[in-house]
């Protein structure tokens, strides 16, 4: 072996895997923030429901606090909202 | 006062003694006594009189003494004795004295001695006054004196033209006056005294001499004018530089200040000065440079102060210092400022340029200067930032200029607030002359000073430096593109760590935070979070895994500068650890896609060239370096395609390294045929006699440096930005005002956007939005607006 690799440093970027550009609520892009959040990254954060639509954290759950005591549902396909247990 | 009023007490008792017996007692002395006048046995002997009337030695009145003193035990008597007689005078009494004293004013006048004592003088003043011929000898007085005055004034008529001569014997005749005046008063203080005193028309008696004298000297205006007119060639002389007799001009304007007739001297002496120093203005202007100008010009108002203190009248300072002003200063002050600010401001003389604010600051000038000052900064500036051949260096000598301006600024203009907005706006101004390049240049200037393996300065004075460098980045307008270059500067020093001090980075990101608030370094800061969550996920990752040979950066998109993809086929041994780790993550992070930066990554690699001890280094590569030089541990020797196949790169990217790697001073690989460029159908080998004293050895990667390429994107993504932002504004006014014309949209648009932008880039982004049903054109009017909700 006349080469050996002693240590390696990487830089990776990281972006939100979501099949959608924009969330569907605010549709502002996934890799930008909610309207009220100034800035992206781990302080505005994705989640996904069940029916594996992803919405800005921010966003959905304002959405469901909208939707009172009916049932809560994921506003682009209807069906009952529950968080993507990870 | 004391006298005079002893001489009443005296007067009151000699009332009580039989009546004509003082008179003529007091007749007798005043004209027998043959004593000379200025004896002064005599006068003191006067004096004891006067002091011991009471006693009995008193040589006038010895034997009346007693009976006053018998007449004030008994005061009956003595009314009874005022009945008796009446008091009378001699006839020929006031005729006698005003002789006498005509005679003593006659002396005085001719400069002659006077014969009597002034003591008798003035008794017999006091005795006329007393027996109410006051107003009689006022007037006798005075015509005589008046007579005189007149004789004396026209002796002046005549006189040889020479203005020296001529005012010396005015001057002469003056003096003369004055004492003349001040015996005849002293000789007549009691009349002054008492008649001039109680007569509310009546002036005392050296007013009257005034007033003889400027009556006189009117009745004669040739003598006036000539005392004018030869004062003022006398000034005028003085003026070209000649020594003259300065208190025989105090004197005579003593002179003429006291008989009130200053005023007419005052205005020819003016209206003299005004055209004398119109004509020498102009003159020295022509001659002179500006700063020489400048230094005649202070000190000719030198020399007039000097006049006033020494001769002129106080009252006569404010209007001849302002006809100075206005005749060498205002009348010139746009052509001292067109000549001279340019050439004083660019040699820096700041002596000069200081007289020139004070000089012009008396005349209103200091719009001048700003207008000059400001075209100097403008013209000057715009130069410094339109030089192409100085690249970097145009940071260094805004700097340059700013700081020399500043100094100026302080120390030249007294750190006049108009002059420093001009400074402010001049800058705003040349720095925005040209687009895109100083905002450029400034976040590189900043990227040098922020980089470790400084030059040599310390902490302060780098802080200093930065400073300063963000006083010029406040004037940018441009300060996305400057935002843009500083992100990528920053990102690169973070990554490879190559930045010389934190504190100093935050300190920098703080001020920026202040001057454009905090939406302007969010992603900034952002990417100091990531640096800091990416130490705490390798711990975590250490923890969990064996390997220590990894580190790894992660990065959140939005913060950092938008990196090309770069294809790249890992070597194994790395694709296990880069594998390891993504799975590591993602388990932590879910909902997350991680994308690697083979562009930024880099190794270190134990290299055996030979089995000897000096034959092992270590290299510290980059990525692409290393997934080459990994090859070789398979072959010998590969072609250029066999390598290009082998590791997957972009062509371009794949020549640069291989020309780091076997064409540069350090040489890994050999290259045959040998040369500089990587060509096709080059093949390389490992070059097993590599040598070097270090252990350690950095192999600079090719510049993956500002190209001209790279430079141009970070512009270019700078524009795609502002779309937005010029979007986002040509909605948010449509918003508020629903309907709008395009050229009040506009205009609208520009007092908004803070960047330069021009009409037709508004029309395009206002079309896209009329595509994307934002807006529509009205129906009827083409060229307004109307918001679509």
């Amino acid at each position: 072996m006349r080469v050996q690799v002693e240590g390696w440093h990487a830089v990776g970027t990281w972006t939100w895997n979501a099949e959608d550009d924009a969330c569907g609520i605010c549709r502002l892009a996934f890799d930008g923030c909610c309207p009220d959040c100034r800035i992206p990254g781990d302080d505005c954060p994705i989640v996904w429901g069940e029916c594996s639509h992803p919405f800005h954290m921010h966003c959905i759950v304002k959405w469901i606090g909208v939707q009172g005591n009916n049932v809560q549902r994921c506003p682009m396909c209807r069906r009952e909202w529950q968080f993507k247990s990870s | 006062m004391q006298r005079a009023s002893r001489a009443q007490v005296t007067d009151k008792d000699k009332w009580n003694k039989p009546v004509g017996e003082p008179a003529k007692k007091r007749l007798r002395t005043l004209t027998n006594e043959q004593e000379p006048l200025n004896s002064s046995v005599s006068s003191s002997e006067k004096m004891e009189t006067d002091k011991d009337g009471i006693s009995a030695s008193g040589r006038n009145l010895p034997s009346t003494r007693p009976q006053i003193g018998e007449n004030r035990a008994h005061p009956k008597k003595m009314i009874i004795s005022l009945k008796k007689e009446k008091p009378k005078l001699p006839e020929t009494f006031e005729e006698d004295t005003w002789k006498k004293l005509k005679m003593s004013v006659h002396a005085v006048h001719r400069e002659q001695p006077v014969e009597q004592s002034f003591e008798e003088l003035y008794k017999a003043v006091e005795d006329l006054c007393i027996h109410k011929l006051g107003p009689n000898l006022y007037s006798r007085l005075q015509n005589d004196c008046e007579e005189h005055i007149k004789s004396e004034i026209e002796s002046l008529v005549g006189q040889p033209d020479d203005a020296t001569i001529f005012l010396e014997t005015v001057e002469a005749c003056w003096q003369k006056h004055c004492n003349q005046m001040s015996l005849i008063r002293s000789i007549f203080l009691y009349l002054d005294r008492t008649y001039v005193i109680q007569s509310s028309n009546v002036c005392s008696l050296w007013a009257m001499g005034l007033q003889s004298f400027r009556k006189h000297l009117n009745s004669a205006p040739e003598v006036q004018n000539k005392i004018v007119s030869g004062m003022l060639s006398l000034i005028l002389q003085e003026r070209s530089g000649d020594m003259v007799n300065r208190s025989l001009l105090r004197n005579l304007l003593r002179m003429l200040a006291q008989l009130q007739l200053y005023s007419s001297f005052e205005t020819a002496f003016l209206a003299d000065t005004e055209s004398f120093y119109r004509q020498e203005g102009s003159d020295k202007l022509q001659d002179l440079d500006i700063p020489n100008y400048l230094l005649f010009v202070e000190r000719r108002i030198e020399e007039e102060h000097d006049r006033i203190g020494h001769y002129l009248d106080i009252q006569t300072k404010k209007p001849l210092i302002s006809k100075l002003d206005a005749q060498l200063l205002e009348a010139h002050a746009q052509t001292i400022v067109d000549k001279g600010f340019e050439i004083l401001m660019t040699q820096h003389r700041i002596k000069d340029l200081q007289r020139l604010y004070n000089l012009l600051l008396r005349v209103n000038g200091l719009s001048n200067i700003r207008q000059a000052f400001s075209a100097y900064i403008k013209k000057t500036g715009v130069e410094i930032v339109m030089n192409d051949e100085r690249g970097l260096e145009m940071v260094q000598d805004l700097l340059d200029f700013k700081a020399r301006l500043d100094e100026l600024l302080e120390q030249a203009f007294a750190s006049n607030d108009e002059l420093s907005h001009a400074l402010k706006d001049a800058f705003e101004t040349l720095i925005n002359a040209r687009q895109n390049k100083p905002a450029e240049l400034i976040a590189k200037f900043v990227d040098q000073q922020l980089r470790s393996g400084g030059k040599g300065i310390s902490e302060q004075e780098s802080e200093l430096i930065l400073e300063r460098v963000l006083i010029l980045f406040r004037y940018l307008q441009g300060k996305d593109v400057f935002e843009a270059f500083f992100k990528k500067d920053l990102a690169k020093r973070l990554l490879l760590n190559k930045s010389a001090s934190i504190d100093a980075e935050k300190a920098i990101i703080s001020k920026l935070k202040q001057e454009c608030g905090s939406s302007f370094t969010n992603k900034l800061e952002g990417m100091f979070k990531d640096m800091e969550l990416s130490k705490d996920i390798m711990t975590a990752y250490s923890n969990s895994s064996v390997t220590s040979e990894l580190s790894v950066h992660v990065l959140t998109t939005g913060y950092w500068p938008a990196y090309p993809p770069a294809p790249l086929n890992l070597p194994k041994e790395i694709l296990d650890h880069q594998e390891a780790f993504e799975k590591f993550y993602l388990s932590k992070h879910q909902g997350r896609r991680l994308t690697w930066q083979n562009s930024l990554a880099h190794c270190s690699l134990k290299a055996t060239f030979r089995p000897n001890a000096a034959g092992r280094k270590e290299l510290l590569v980059s990525l692409y370096q290393a997934a080459v030089l990994l090859l070789f541990n398979g072959s010998d020797e590969l072609s250029f395609s066999e390598i290009a196949g082998a590791v997957g790169m972009d062509d371009k990217e794949l020549r640069v390294t291989l020309q780091s790697l076997a064409c540069a001073k350090i040489k890994i690989l050999n290259k045959s045929p040998k040369g500089r460029d990587v060509e096709d159908g080059d093949s390389f080998t490992f070059n097993s006699k590599f040598e070097s004293k270090q252990l350690r050895i950095k192999v600079n990667s090719i510049q993956l440096k500002e190209t001209q390429e790279e430079n141009d994107k970070t512009t270019e993504s700078v524009f795609q930005d502002r779309q937005y932002q010029v979007d986002a504004a040509i909605v948010r006014v449509m918003k508020a005002r629903k309907s709008l014309s395009h050229t009040l949209l506009i205009s609208e648009l520009f007092k908004i956007l803070k960047f330069p932008v021009t009409p037709p880039d508004l029309k395009k982004r206002i079309e896209s939005l009329i595509e994307r049903e934002y807006l529509e054109r009205d129906r009827d009017s083409p060229s307004v607006y109307k918001y679509l909700a």
